[in-house]
């Protein structure tokens, strides 16, 4: 099994360290605007969430994709884009449900998390562990189930 | 299978053009007219290469041309040198408004001649939009006409019914001669008007009609495809927040 990206929102500070790495490792800058995982702080009941690519299993950007730019890695299990075949038509921007995938109109790329290539220095530098980088166990699938499940419910009343 | 390219030993399947070798030993031939997402063109012609076959040497497109033996290619000679210095003043010639072709214009030393240009013009026809759109499955767009009045168009230059208005067109030209507006809610592009879609949650317009149609043919069920990209994501955190 790949490791997985695993958040955990309880712990998480909002100190916004991922988004300053995660921007420098892919763009050269400190630059939080284009960052792949972005940090919802809700300051008055204080908590605050990291939002980032799910690596979904059925994945909305791989099947909308026209050249089947977006594959899986089969070193890391991250969904990642192969920018030369990308045609930059950005339908895998509108179709990702969480808004994960982004396009960089400075690197002219479609830029989306690919786990640090198995390396995630967010994780790394996660001061409160609200990041974790881990072989999923069976808790940890069950509890994403779970979660999922709830996700699942709230979206069909929304909708 | 074993090629030379350039004095180097490149490992090669029966079939691969001898440009997709020579991109993945990272040994770089010019090229215009081609993208991964294709099959090679032909039609710049820039990626001209010299192999030698059992003795003999000729000059070929390796965008085109398979390997299906052992063969020695050399991507600069004197010769091609000079057939590309010829192939970018031509290439200039049609498409003087191109900054890229420009600034190459310049880089290959092209003497100034007589030859009649075709002033503002920034299309060179490589045909990648019409590929591209292709490839989305619209095929709005195609080169019409033939010989000096060759371009890019929608039958008869009208709004065409196929386009999806995503720019993937405007995106993958290489000389940026696709003009794509935005403005007031409203995308322009190929004579054509549409209206953006507006978030339903705060109200910015994000994508076109056609795009959310296309990707719900395409991609599973999304109850989200109604809001826009940062209202996504802060959906997704106020959920998560109530649930925690």
């Amino acid at each position: 099994m790949h490791k997985e990206l695993i958040v955990q929102p309880e712990k998480c500070t909002g100190c916004r360290t991922c988004e300053l790495i995660c921007s420098f490792v892919h763009v050269q800058e400190f630059d939080p605007t284009r960052s792949r995982i972005n940090v919802f702080n809700f300051e008055k009941v204080g908590f605050s969430v990291p939002i980032v690519c799910q690596q979904c299993s059925v994945a909305a950007c791989m099947e909308v994709c026209p050249v089947g730019a977006i594959s899986r890695s089969d070193i890391t299990g991250a969904l990642e884009v192969n920018h030369d075949k990308c045609l930059r038509c950005k339908m895998c921007t509108i179709a990702c449900p969480f808004g994960a995938t982004i396009y960089d109109p400075i690197k002219d790329i479609i830029a989306k998390c690919d786990l640090g290539k198995g390396d995630p220095m967010c994780v790394k530098l996660c001061p409160s562990g609200a990041l974790t980088y881990q072989e999923p166990t069976q808790a940890n699938v069950n509890k994403r189930k779970a979660y999922a499940a709830k996700f699942k419910a709230v979206y069909e009343e929304v909708g | 299978m074993i090629i030379i390219i350039d004095n180097q030993e490149v490992q090669v399947s029966y079939g691969d053009t001898i440009l997709d070798a020579a991109q993945r030993a990272k040994i770089h031939i010019p090229t215009l007219c081609h993208h991964q997402a294709f099959a090679g063109q032909g039609r710049c012609r820039l990626c001209l290469v010299e192999v030698t076959e059992q003795g003999r040497k000729r000059i070929v497109a390796s965008c085109t041309y398979p390997i299906t033996r052992e063969i020695t290619v050399c991507t600069s000679t004197p010769r091609i040198e000079k057939m590309r210095k010829n192939l970018v003043m031509f290439l200039y010639k049609q498409a003087p408004a191109s900054k890229l072709l420009q600034s190459m214009y310049r880089d290959y030393e092209c003497q100034d001649n007589s030859l009649p240009e075709n002033a503002g013009e920034k299309c060179m026809l490589c045909n990648l939009c019409v590929l591209a759109c292709e490839e989305m499955g619209s095929s709005a767009i195609s080169l019409i006409m033939r010989g000096t009045e060759k371009k890019v168009a929608t039958p008869y230059n009208e709004a065409s019914l196929d386009c999806l208005g995503c720019g993937a067109c405007a995106a993958i030209c290489p000389t940026q001669a696709i003009e794509l507006t935005e403005r007031d809610g409203y995308r322009t592009i190929w004579n054509k008007e549409f209206k953006l879609v507006n978030c339903q949650n705060c109200g910015q317009p994000y994508a076109t009609q056609e795009q959310l149609a296309y990707i719900e043919s395409r991609g599973p069920d999304n109850e989200m495809l109604h809001c826009c990209l940062s209202c996504r994501q802060k959906m997704t955190a106020q959920k998560i927040k109530i649930f925690t």
